[in-house]
C-alpha cells in the first residue's frame, strides 16, 4: 500500500495547490485515496458504514493539517499515520462492539454448507477474531495486513520501532493460534471443527 | 499479495498470513467523495479562527501574577510571623492509647498499599483491554 513515484508526484502537485488556495485541488487527494484509506478504516472497525465515516474524518483533518506537513516522509506515510490517529481516538470514543477472543462464535451449522462459503464464514471468524484481539497486539495486525505485510510501512503508520512492531505482532499470531490451532494446516475446515469442539466442551 | 515482502517478513508464511493477507477490497461507495469535498468546501468557506490577542493579554496576564504573587509572599510572611508567637506543647498521648494508635497506622498503610495496587491492576487491564 504505498505511492508510486507518479502518484507521489501527484499527491505533491495537488499538496501545493491546496496550499496556495485551490480548495477543489484536494478532490484528486480524496480521489486516489479513498479505497485505501476506506479499506484501511474497515480493518479497524469492520463496519462498513463506520469505516466511511472514520475515513471520511480522517480526509477532513487531513485537510485542516496541510500546512503542517513538513513533507519529510511521502504524503501517503503521513496520510496513513494521521488515519490510524484518527481510527484509534475513533474507536476509543465509541468501541466496537466485540466479543473476547474465547468467545468467538462458529459459523452456523457447518456441515450443511457448501465448501466455499464454509471456508468464506471461517476466514471471516479469523478476521473478526483479529478485532477481538488486546488493542496493543490489534494495531499491528490490521496496519501490518493492511500494508500488505510490509513490516516497515506499517512501522512507520504506527510511529513504532520496527522491532516492537515485530514482537507484537508475533504475540498476536500466537494467541490466535492458541484460539484456532489448526491454521497452519493445509486446509481450514479443521477450524470449524475445532471450534465445534470447542463449543461442546 | 506481494510474495517477496510476505517472504521477506517471515520465511514460513502460515495460514493466517493467508487470510489476513488476503482480504477483498472495499470499493468506496459512490457518493463518498462528494461527501468529502462537501465537507471540505463547507470547512474552507468558513472565516479563520480569530488569533488570541496576546498583545492585549500580556499586560492583564502579567498584571494577575504579580497580584497573586504578591498576595501568595504576604501570606508566607503572615504565617511565619505568626507560628513564631504560637507555643506548641508536645501531645501527651496515654499509653493505653498510643498502642491502638500504632496499629490503626499500620492498618491504614496496607489499606493505602492495597488501593494503589487495586488503581495499578486497573490500569494495568485498562491497557490491555
Amino acid at each position: 500500500m504505498t505511492a508510486t513515484p507518479t502518484i507521489a508526484a501527484e499527491d505533491l502537485a495537488d499538496v501545493a495547490r491546496v496550499l496556495a488556495g485551490d480548495v477543489q485541488a484536494f478532490e484528486g487527494i480524496v480521489r486516489r485515496w479513498q479505497g485505501p484509506l476506506v479499506n484501511m478504516a474497515w480493518r479497524y472497525c469492520r463496519d462498513r458504514g463506520r469505516a466511511e465515516e472514520m475515513a471520511q474524518e480522517a480526509f477532513l483533518r487531513a485537510w485542516r493539517g496541510l500546512p503542517q506537513w513538513r513533507q519529510e516522509s511521502s504524503f501517503s506515510t503521513w496520510l496513513f499515520a494521521l488515519a490510524a490517529n484518527v481510527f484509534r481516538s475513533e474507536l476509543k470514543r465509541f468501541p466496537t462492539v466485540n466479543l473476547p477472543l474465547e468467545e468467538i462464535a462458529e459459523p452456523a451449522v457447518p456441515a450443511q454448507q457448501h465448501n466455499a462459503l464454509q471456508e468464506k464464514s471461517s476466514h471471516e471468524v479469523l478476521r473478526r477474531a483479529v478485532l477481538a484481539l488486546p488493542h496493543r497486539y490489534r494495531e499491528p495486525v490490521v496496519l501490518f495486513y493492511f500494508h500488505e505485510m510490509d513490516m516497515s510501512a506499517a512501522a512507520r503508520t504506527m510511529g513504532l520501532p520496527e522491532g516492537t512492531l515485530k514482537a507484537r505482532l508475533s504475540r498476536a499470531r500466537a494467541l490466535l493460534r492458541s484460539r484456532f490451532p489448526h491454521l497452519n494446516q493445509e486446509s481450514l475446515s479443521p477450524v470449524i471443527a475445532a471450534l465445534n469442539t470447542g463449543k461442546e466442551a | 499479495m506481494n510474495r517477496t515482502q510476505m517472504n521477506n517478513s517471515q520465511s514460513d508464511p502460515s495460514k493466517i498470513d493467508q487470510i489476513l493477507a488476503n482480504e477483498e477490497d472495499l470499493i468506496p461507495s459512490s457518493g463518498f467523495l462528494a461527501s468529502v469535498m462537501e465537507r471540505v468546501n463547507d470547512e474552507a468557506r468558513m472565516p479563520a479562527p480569530l488569533p488570541f490577542p496576546w498583545k492585549r493579554a500580556i499586560p492583564g496576564i502579567l498584571l494577575a501574577s504579580g497580584v497573586f504573587g504578591w498576595g501568595a509572599f504576604e501570606f508566607a510572611r503572615q504565617a511565619i510571623q505568626a507560628s513564631r508567637t504560637i507555643n506548641v506543647t508536645q501531645l501527651q498521648i496515654p499509653a493505653s492509647v498510643e498502642r491502638p494508635l500504632e496499629q490503626a497506622g499500620w492498618v491504614a498503610l496496607a489499606l493505602g498499599i492495597s488501593f494503589a495496587s487495586w488503581l495499578l491492576s486497573r490500569r494495568i487491564a485498562g491497557q490491555s483491554s
